[in-house]
């Protein structure tokens, strides 16, 4: 999906006192509902065996992922985690397709070369393919921003890890030397509170994320994940700093993982007052939902639309997935080389030699 | 051959000035590899170098003098002590179409980047089909009494990665052709330099610009009949040593310089040993999972017909590269060692 985001985040006459035009907020909801739905759904599938391989949820973090997604432009780059499906769902990348990669099918955006959420449509969405070793796309977000400062194209890089991955030597490298270059980045930190099952008062000794900020000479930002509209604003901002040249920031997003940190792991570790306040007071979806209401933008029956929508975007690329085809058992070794031509002829791709 | 040797500075530590070619026209390893860098900034704009005290210092061992002055610190890019970032800025960059050279001040310190170089350079390709031209090049090896820290070959780690080529060269020559067509290639390449050749090993180099080295392409640097000495790097100049001992008792040795370690040419190899019946597989890696075992594998599997002898090896063995004089000296091939393999393989 290409689309062109206002710039004005502040209320206005136009908007009614709402930071964006209602259609905005309509497909701000949707992207909410298709991430609560998708997320449901797939792990339903997984339970029954009918999914193979691995889910990330990313439930309850959905108004961080969504948000931040959000706030870029469709020329900027996006450098998610595998939790951050939402982000790349809303960054424009087409569910069916995304579907058919967690069934191992070449229509997949990686063709069956990784599976679940390892996912990246470079040359389409401009979304990095992610990796496990995280923060491992924090140096790479700080290249294609470097690219972007000697261009002067005024595109920015935007990475999202975990609080987990800010214990990581390169999240530190990474955000220092995004300060010394005045790189335009946008480094996102998805506080759940959990590393898989390490909470945060295990993982470092300061109150917050956002006040390592000062110790690189950047701003730190403390947000809270589960308001969308804090995010985006937030985001949007920060996005916007970088385009004017002005270097980077750090937004921690603070949600909760309702979820395990992957479809085996029932997460006991979390404790269950904790859960239930989050679930029931701090619900991204459900609270942007009335929020919509309230304001008078959506009524009961634009929300059962948007539903309904959802359900059959799901039914459909669960059906695009299962028809689409494996990838061929001989080209296991095809593509190690950019020689080897696998890739050429992909949507986007170039290929071959320097010359084109 | 028109190689010849020169005095070398202090211990590897070339902080001298680089130098320029001779009257006769010769370049040393380093001003070949210069020169290859220079063209290729010269050449295309996207090219662009970063890596520590590159620009004002001019580098380590002083590859890069000169080339802030010329390039600006926006293409000579000094950066911070950060490994792991230096190749994943590389990997940015490159995917937005730039074409980095990132240079280490030791092979060495390629370690500290590992996890962006294993896991996201040698990978992304395959995974997702976005090019990477990345090079990363920095001096390996030993032989200058620079010890554990300063002296690593680390080809075999990051040959087993796969998805990036790896050149160890081992002439002035071969340093500029191969580092050009690296820095041309779409796939990530790492250029292993040979410190003890650096200031060591001249000869005449081409001047023109468009003078290439295919990469993955071994070449004969020595003909013979009896043996074949399989190896790359600084071991390439004692096979030479050797082979003249050995040719004053009558013993013909090929000498058989592999220029790229991955991927191997197997073609130029088996050729060789269809030739002579014998080979010895020298290399300066770890003799347990270095280049060689590979070599000596595919000898084994696909010439096994030809041969008239068993495959022998010799590397140093799986310890760090010690300081001391005579336990480096032990620990590295020496001339006497490959004369003493070859007779071995004569004797079948």
């Amino acid at each position: 999906m290409r689309r062109t985001v206002a710039t004005k985040v502040e209320p206005d006459a136009e908007t009614a006192g709402r930071p964006l035009p209602d259609d905005r907020l309509k497909e701000i909801l949707y992207f909410l509902k298709l991430a609560r739905y998708f997320d449901e759904r797939m792990e339903a599938l997984y339970r029954q065996g009918r999914l193979p391989g691995a889910i990330y949820s990313g439930r309850g973090q959905e108004g961080t992922h969504v948000g931040v997604a959000y706030a870029l432009e469709a020329e900027d780059s996006l450098f998610p985690t595998h939790r951050d499906l939402t982000a790349q769902l809303t960054k424009g990348l087409e569910l069916k397709r995304v579907m058919a990669q967690f069934w191992g099918r070449i229509d997949g955006y990686l063709r069956g070369r990784d599976g679940n959420s390892h996912i990246g449509d470079w040359y389409g969405h401009r979304t990095y393919a992610v990796m496990s070793h995280l923060p491992i796309a924090y140096p790479v977000a700080c290249g294609a921003a470097l690219a972007y400062q000697r261009a002067g194209s005024g595109h920015v890089a935007l990475a999202i890890c975990g609080d987990g991955a800010t214990s990581n030597g390169r999240w530190h490298e990474a955000l220092n030397i995004s300060a010394v270059f005045r790189l335009p980045v946008v480094w996102v930190v998805n506080n759940n509170q959990f590393a898989y099952s390490t909470p945060n008062a295990k993982e470092f000794a300061v109150p917050t994320i956002a006040e390592r900020g000062a110790a690189y000479g950047i701003p730190g930002v403390r947000v809270d994940g589960t308001d969308v509209l804090e995010v985006y604003g937030v985001a949007r901002e920060a996005v916007e700093r970088a385009r004017r040249g002005d270097g980077p920031t750090l937004i921690e997003a603070v949600s909760l993982r309702w979820r395990g940190h992957a479809g085996h792991d029932p997460a006991k570790y979390v404790p269950r007052e904790l859960l239930e306040h989050y679930m029931l007071s701090k619900d991204p979806v459900k609270n942007f939902e009335r929020y919509l209401k309230d304001q008078g933008v959506v009524t009961d029956e634009d929300v059962a639309n948007i539903q309904a929508r959802v359900d059959r975007e799901f039914d459909e690329g669960h059906e695009y997935a299962l028809a689409s085809p494996f990838p061929e058992p001989g080209d296991v070794t095809k593509g190690w080389w950019v020689e080897d031509g696998y890739w050429v002829g992909e949507p986007g791709r170039a290929g071959g030699t320097e010359a084109s | 051959m028109a190689t010849q040797q020169v005095e070398a500075g202090a211990a590897g530590h070339g902080a001298e000035p680089r130098g320029k070619r001779g009257e006769d026209g010769q370049a040393t390893y380093l001003i070949a590899i210069a020169e290859a860098l220079w063209e290729e900034m010269e050449r295309d704009e996207r090219v662009f170098m970063l890596g520590e005290d590159i620009g004002v210092y001019g580098g380590a061992f002083k590859v890069t003098e000169g080339f802030i002055e010329r390039f600006g610190p926006e293409r000579v890019m000094d950066t911070p002590i950060a490994e792991e970032t230096i190749v994943g800025m590389s990997v940015g960059a490159a995917m937005e179409g730039l074409r980095p050279v990132a240079e280490f001040q030791y092979a060495d310190f390629m370690s500290s980047g590992f996890d962006e170089i294993t896991t996201v350079l040698s990978r992304y390709h395959y995974r997702a089909g976005v090019p990477l031209p990345v090079v990363l090049r920095g001096p390996s090896g030993g032989g200058v009494r620079a010890s554990s820290f300063h002296s690593i070959n680390p080809e075999p780690w990051y040959a087993y990665a796969g998805g990036i080529k790896i050149m160890c060269p081992a002439f002035p020559s071969d340093a500029k052709g191969l580092l050009k067509s690296a820095i041309r290639d779409d796939n990530p390449s790492m250029f292993l330099e040979h410190k003890w050749i650096y200031r060591r090993i001249k000869e005449q180099v081409s001047e023109d610009p468009e003078f290439l080295v295919p990469i993955g392409a071994a070449d004969v640097k020595r003909e013979g009949s009896d043996v074949s000495i399989i190896t790359y790097g600084a071991m390439v100049h004692k096979a030479l040593e050797a082979a003249e001992a050995l040719a004053q008792r009558g013993i013909s040795a090929e000498i058989v310089d592999l220029r790229t370690v991955y991927p191997l040419d197997e073609e130029t190899i088996l050729r060789s040993i269809e030739k002579t019946s014998r080979a010895l597989v020298l290399y300066e890696s770890y003799r347990f999972l270095g280049i060689g075992t590979e070599v000596a594998a595919v000898i084994a599997e696909k010439a096994f017909e030809h041969l008239d002898a068993p495959v022998v090896r010799l590397a140093p063995p799986n310890v760090p590269v010690p300081f001391s004089p005579p336990l480096e000296d032990a620990f590295l091939p020496q001339i006497a060692d490959i004369e003493a393999a070859v007779d071995r393989l004569a004797g079948w």
